[in-house]
């Protein structure tokens, strides 16, 4: 497995893909450390101002810029990553390719997760690489404790984990890449929608079997609507309000990976 | 025949959905063993099931009905797969890759440890001509890619070698170099199994050889026992004039015999048997000809080849 995750880093590296997208961040991360400023007081306080706004006490402004910065940021990762790591997993069953691949003394589902592992990481590696270094230049200059910015990024990986379960599963049927991204980008738009279902569906049609089809849907499908608020509610109070949406992801991507590896250790090629 | 053939597979059959609740049949009912230390070719016209029948072999595909054994298990174990070398026909490797990266990421797969990578990926790509050669994989020519892909089939040192048209791409000297490989594992125990379109070569190199028609196996048997007699025999001569030919047809009309058919400064014909034969050669040393040759006519693998798979579309 640790093999294919290797080698899974160097196509991305090598078709350039993930070096076009670390760059991106990088720029994200320049352009967001230079809105940034920070100040000492004459009593030695320390204060922080976003852009034009008017400067704050550290304490407080620290979980306004981490929170500014994963909002603005967060939704551009997380369609980047799909693009990027959805080749990577149909490339796995390239004709040609996985004849070499799969007759390997190396089962199916090893070389295949190690394939979403290294999607995985190209996700974790472009949120850190936007969002850490203002982290550790606001905890280095003012103080103030920036760690939740790492749980943060678990939290939106999660969500992330949960995306790519769908696009793994809508690898097999077919070979295109476009499928797997449509349906995970969908997943992920239905989201906020599925959450707030009282207002946006329930108000659509009022038959009780349509509310219960979309109450389930909202229990099945992953919640990055609501990750995504819990993980700047957590950089705010550093607190998880909720467990649910955690949980139920967590389930869902597992389900549906484990799903995915069974259809392909079954499927003949 | 020894206890454990590298290959044993009874009764395979595979059928395929195709669109519109059809099914597509590749194979019907398929039995074949191969032992080690053996070549055995594989022939068949496109659509045959060739290629499905690798399939199973490697457990990339699954057998709707039958079996298949990998040297003595299941396909389907990665460890047996780790004793398999195996060449596809169409392979397609990724352009970023160089020789080297390659083979050490195919390596890493069948469980070999990076000193076993650094001893064997020189060595192998001396060996198949591709040494010093930097560039990267999407550079290289057809022959070269598949150079490559025989080193990655060698890489582990199996015991057992699947190839799907090895010489496909490869310029006469390299054919001749492929053979004499094949030749040289043979020699040192490993079982080839070899899937070729090049009947010529196939007849070179193999032991034994499976004539797979239409999803079933035609025949199977020794590169001799293909190239059998006719029956049929040429005689050559040098300057043969109607002398010659006023002696043959007094020989052959004296006795019953079949199929005498003049080209030139020979014939052929069917002698009922040798005493026939012989008498045909002393009437013709009686006149003024020089005999070159007297030769029985073979069958030819593509020969065979032809007759069975004309046999049943007729």
């Amino acid at each position: 497995m640790f093999a294919t995750y290797l080698s899974a880093m160097h196509e991305s590296i090598s078709r350039r893909v993930a070096l076009v997208l670390l760059g991106v961040a990088l720029l994200v991360s320049i352009a967001f450390n230079a809105f940034v400023h920070v100040r000492k007081l004459g009593g030695g306080e320390m204060i922080v101002a976003i852009g034009t706004q008017p400067p704050m006490p550290a304490a407080f402004a620290v979980p306004i810029v981490l929170e500014a910065e994963f909002q603005g940021t967060d939704q551009l990762w997380l369609l980047l990553a799909i693009f990027a790591a959805s080749p990577l997993l149909t490339a796995t069953l390239d004709k040609g390719w996985l004849e070499l691949t799969f007759s390997k003394g190396t089962a199916r589902w090893r070389i295949f997760t190690g394939r979403v592992l290294a999607g995985l990481t190209m996700y974790l590696l472009l949120f850190a690489v936007a969002a850490l270094p203002v982290a550790l230049r606001l905890w280095w200059e003012t103080g103030v404790g920036t760690w939740r910015a790492c749980v943060a990024i678990a939290i939106e990986t999660l969500g992330f984990s949960a995306l790519l379960s769908v696009a793994s599963l809508l690898t097999l049927p077919q070979r295109g890449v476009a499928l797997p991204m449509i349906a995970s980008v969908a997943v992920w738009l239905l989201s906020p929608f599925l959450a707030n279902r009282r207002e946006t569906f329930y108000r659509l049609f009022s038959w009780h079997v349509g509310h219960e089809v979309v109450d389930w849907a909202y229990r099945i499908l992953p919640k990055s609507f609501e990750l995504e608020a819990s993980c700047v509610a957590f950089i705010q109070g550093g607190k998880v309000v909720s467990w649910w949406p955690f949980w139920s992801t967590a389930v869902f991507a597992i389900c549906v990976f484990g799903l995915t590896l069974r259809q392909l250790s079954r499927k003949s090629f | 025949m020894t206890a454990n053939p590298v290959i044993e597979v009874r009764d395979l059959h595979k059928t395929y959905g195709a669109p519109r609740g059809r099914t597509i049949t590749a194979l019907r009912g398929v039995s074949l063993r191969v032992e080690s230390g053996t070549i055995f070719g594989l022939i068949g016209q496109n659509g045959a099931g060739k290629t499905t029948l690798i399939k199973i072999l490697l457990g990339l595909s699954f057998p709707t009905t039958g079996s298949a054994s990998l040297l003595g298990g299941s396909p389907s174990d990665a460890g047996r797969r780790r004793r398999v070398g195996y060449l596809p026909e169409q392979m397609r490797l990724p352009d970023y890759f160089k020789a080297t990266a390659f083979l050490r990421y195919m390596g890493r797969l069948n469980g070999l440890d990076s000193s076993a990578l650094n001893d064997r990926i020189p060595a192998l790509l001396e060996r198949v001509g591709l040494a010093g050669v930097g560039k990267q994989v999407k550079a290289y020519s057809k022959g070269m890619q598949q150079r490559l892909g025989l080193a990655q089939a060698l890489l582990n040192n199996p015991d057992l070698l699947i190839l799907d048209e090895p010489t496909d791409g490869l310029d006469p000297l390299g054919r001749k170099e492929v053979r004499d490989l094949l030749m040289e594992l043979k020699a040192e125990g490993k079982a080839i199994f070899l899937n070729s379109h090049l009947l010529s070569e196939v007849e070179m190199v193999c032991d034994q050889i499976a004539i797979l028609d239409h999803g079933r196996v035609a025949r199977v048997a020794k590169p001799d026992d293909f190239a059998r007699g006719t029956g049929e025999y040429v005689v050559r001569m040098a300057g043969a004039g109607d002398m010659a030919r006023a002696a043959v047809e007094e020989v052959l009309r004296r006795e019953a015999s079949h199929g005498l058919d003049w080209q030139g400064t020979m014939f052929r014909f069917v002698p009922r048997d040798l005493a026939q034969l012989n008498a045909v050669v002393d009437q013709l040393r009686r006149v003024p000809v020089e005999i070159e040759a007297v030769e029985p006519v073979r069958l030819s693998l593509e020969d065979f080849f032809v007759q069975v798979v004309a046999g049943r579309e007729s």
